[in-house]
């Protein structure tokens, strides 16, 4: 049996929606049907837009969501029915910086969770300073962790997940908000991790971290998983058509659509970045490759958009997810 | 099979948490220690308002106690203080954790949810005992030095009245992870304790039918308990009875608070509580 075994799984909730006393409730599907396995040594990235599943998924794993249908295991241990064995195997980075106490320095914290795990006390004494160390919080250890920036509250959760030494490690978007050197230097432990047997769950939305971390990859989508292969082979799927990047100002809807509407491409999403200018980068899958562009700038120039640059990109993993969507990501 | 290591640790670190919390709040801890005495104040006050130049002696017949007026309300607002802290920091400190984000960690580890209401429980024996100190010992040696040797009885009968107290603790603290509105049930809870247990006053001056409702509530038994050993310990002798409610009390209520509890949990668990507020 691997690490961690997800079959089946499924989750609904029901959400109450109206005024005050005119309150109606709808169900919500968050998993459908999501199975997948984890195995020893390895980085499985679970990827998808906002609200597409991951969190619920990881919250299931780790014990605190009962599943509606389905059954999950953690080194062997059903997580509904042996929930105390499951989470003794589990290190856990759940999202936000708002998962340690404040009034606490992050040592205190880190020593509070290591009893909770029943870790020895000189044992979790120096595994806390090669930690603290490891993600250079050492010399702010004794400091209120409401004085810490979001970034060092961030390293101390991902601390506070590794402490244990657990066999399953959960990380639910674990370098957002970090800068790009802490969140290098997370990535770099978290390879570190994999090496030492660790097997490890990863949400994110940051595709180049899921495509250079994760050995695996599923792309979940309204609580489904959509695709699940090694980064490398879901990025040929979308082999067969070149991706075209665009980025220009005035991107409109109806442009879009017209440019959707051009015989061999098979795929095309844009994303604003800047609403009042509606400047962005407009994503195109093409089956003719380069064929098409004189086809499609003329297009967007005859329908008032201003290009400032048009390039040829390698597909990433999120062409592999507008390939499989329709949607960009960030949709 | 859990080793003693393994209950003793995680308790532990879960009391030592809690008092490091409350002492870097220290506001709030000067708040505990001076509101008993307010709150005296205002009764007394009001009572002359409404009693007159006898307002003192129709305190001592209406209640039929010898001791000196204020004694007997620090011993009430005492005591009501403390079943507030209490109740609030089992209960409400769990919703503060949802809010925080820090209950998820705590039922992330492989600890038996027992331990952490108990070991915040355990916290406020700390507090207690402060909090006897400083209200409840100061106004008996400064003004009825002669119930300075019921002290000790009084403080036993404090702590035995915590089991109980416990008890309701834990069904806040599931009503809490269920419903997510602590502030005003608690609130309405200790105002209502304030009422049916004596905290101002004898139980004897409520109708009978709330007489009911005051029975159950142990704060009651130690409020009047407690009163009885300052006193004079033989009338706390004739009144040892009421000890056996409230040891009584002590095992059922904790009991059925943390049944209730682990029932208001799984369900959270269904609907995806635990995480949202």
């Amino acid at each position: 049996m691997d690490p961690v075994e997800v079959k089946s799984l499924s989750k609904t909730f029901s959400v109450k929606e109206g005024p005050l006393f005119r309150k109606s409730v709808k169900t919500v599907t968050a998993l459908d049907g999501v199975s997948f396995s984890v195995k020893k040594g390895e980085i499985f990235g679970l990827l998808g837009p906002n609200g597409a599943g991951k969190t619920t998924t990881i919250k299931t794993v780790c014990t605190l969501i009962q599943p509606t249908s389905g059954e999950v295991y953690v080194n062997g241990h059903n997580v509904a029915r042996e929930a105390q064995k499951a989470r003794q195997d589990l290190g856990v980075m759940l999202t936000g910086d708002r998962t340690l106490y404040w009034k606490l320095t992050g040592r205190e914290n880190l020593e509070y969770f290591a009893a909770l795990y029943h870790m020895d006390r000189s044992a979790a004494k120096e595994r806390i300073e090669y930690l603290l160390k490891l993600v250079g919080l050492d010399e702010r250890q004794n400091t209120l962790v409401e004085n810490y920036s979001t970034g060092m509250r961030i390293r101390l959760s991902f601390v506070k997940a590794v402490l244990h030494q657990a066999p399953v490690i959960l990380l639910d978007e674990p370098t957002m908000s970090l800068d790009p050197q802490s969140a290098r230097l997370i990535r770099e432990v978290i390879q570190d991790l994999r090496k030492e047997g660790h097997s490890i769950l990863l949400t994110t939305h940051y595709m180049e971290e899921a495509d250079q971390l994760s050995d695996r990859v599923a792309v979940i989508d309204h609580g489904k998983i959509i695709a699940m292969a090694p980064p490398s082979e879901l990025k040929e799927t979308v082999l067969k058509s070149e991706v075209i990047e665009i980025e220009a100002q005035n991107i409109n809807p109806q442009i879009v659509e017209k440019i959707r509407g051009i015989p061999t491409i098979s795929e095309v999403v844009s994303s604003i970045q800047d609403a009042s200018s509606l400047k962005g980068v407009i994503t195109v899958h093409a089956t003719d490759g380069k064929q098409v562009i004189p086809e499609m700038l003329g297009v967007l120039v005859k329908g008032g958009v201003e290009i400032s640059n048009v390039k040829i990109a390698t597909p990433t993993l999120e062409d592999v997810f507008i390939s499989l969507t329709g949607r960009a990501l960030r949709d | 099979m859990t080793s003693l290591g393994e209950t003793l640790d995680p308790l532990r670190a879960i009391f030592r948490k809690q008092i490091r919390h409350l002492f870097r709040y220290p506001g709030e801890v000067i708040f505990l220690f001076i509101i008993p005495y307010f709150l005296t104040a205002l009764v007394v006050a009001m009572g002359v308002s409404v009693g007159g130049t006898n307002a003192f002696g129709n305190f001592a017949s209406q209640t039929g106690s010898s001791l000196n007026p204020f004694v007997f309300l620090m011993i009430g607002s005492g005591v009501w203080m403390i079943s507030w802290l209490i109740l609030e920091s089992i209960g409400t400190s769990l919703r503060d954790e949802q809010i925080k984000g820090t209950l998820e960690q705590n039922f992330l580890a492989p600890i038996n949810r027992f331990l952490l209401l108990v070991g915040t429980a355990l916290s406020q024996i700390v507090i207690t005992s402060l909090m006897f100190a400083g209200i409840i010992v100061a106004s008996v040696l400064l003004l009825e030095p002669r119930g300075a040797p019921g002290l000790i009885l009084a403080f036993g009968i404090l702590m035995i009245g915590l089991l109980p107290l416990f008890g309701l603790g834990f069904v806040f603290a599931g009503l809490v992870v269920r419903f997510k509105e602590p502030y005003a049930f608690t609130q309405a809870m200790n105002v209502l304790f304030a009422v049916v247990t004596g905290t101002f006053y004898n139980v004897t001056v409520l109708p009978a039918w709330v007489r009911y409702v005051s029975a159950a509530v142990p704060m009651t038994i130690v409020i009047q308990d407690m009163r009885l050993a300052v006193e004079s310990i033989n009338l706390l002798i004739g009144a040892f009875g009421s000890i056996f409610i409230l040891l009584t009390m002590g095992i059922v209520y904790p009991f059925l608070g943390y049944s209730l509890f682990k029932q208001f949990e799984r369900r959270a668990k269904v609907s995806g509580d635990l995480s949202k507020y």
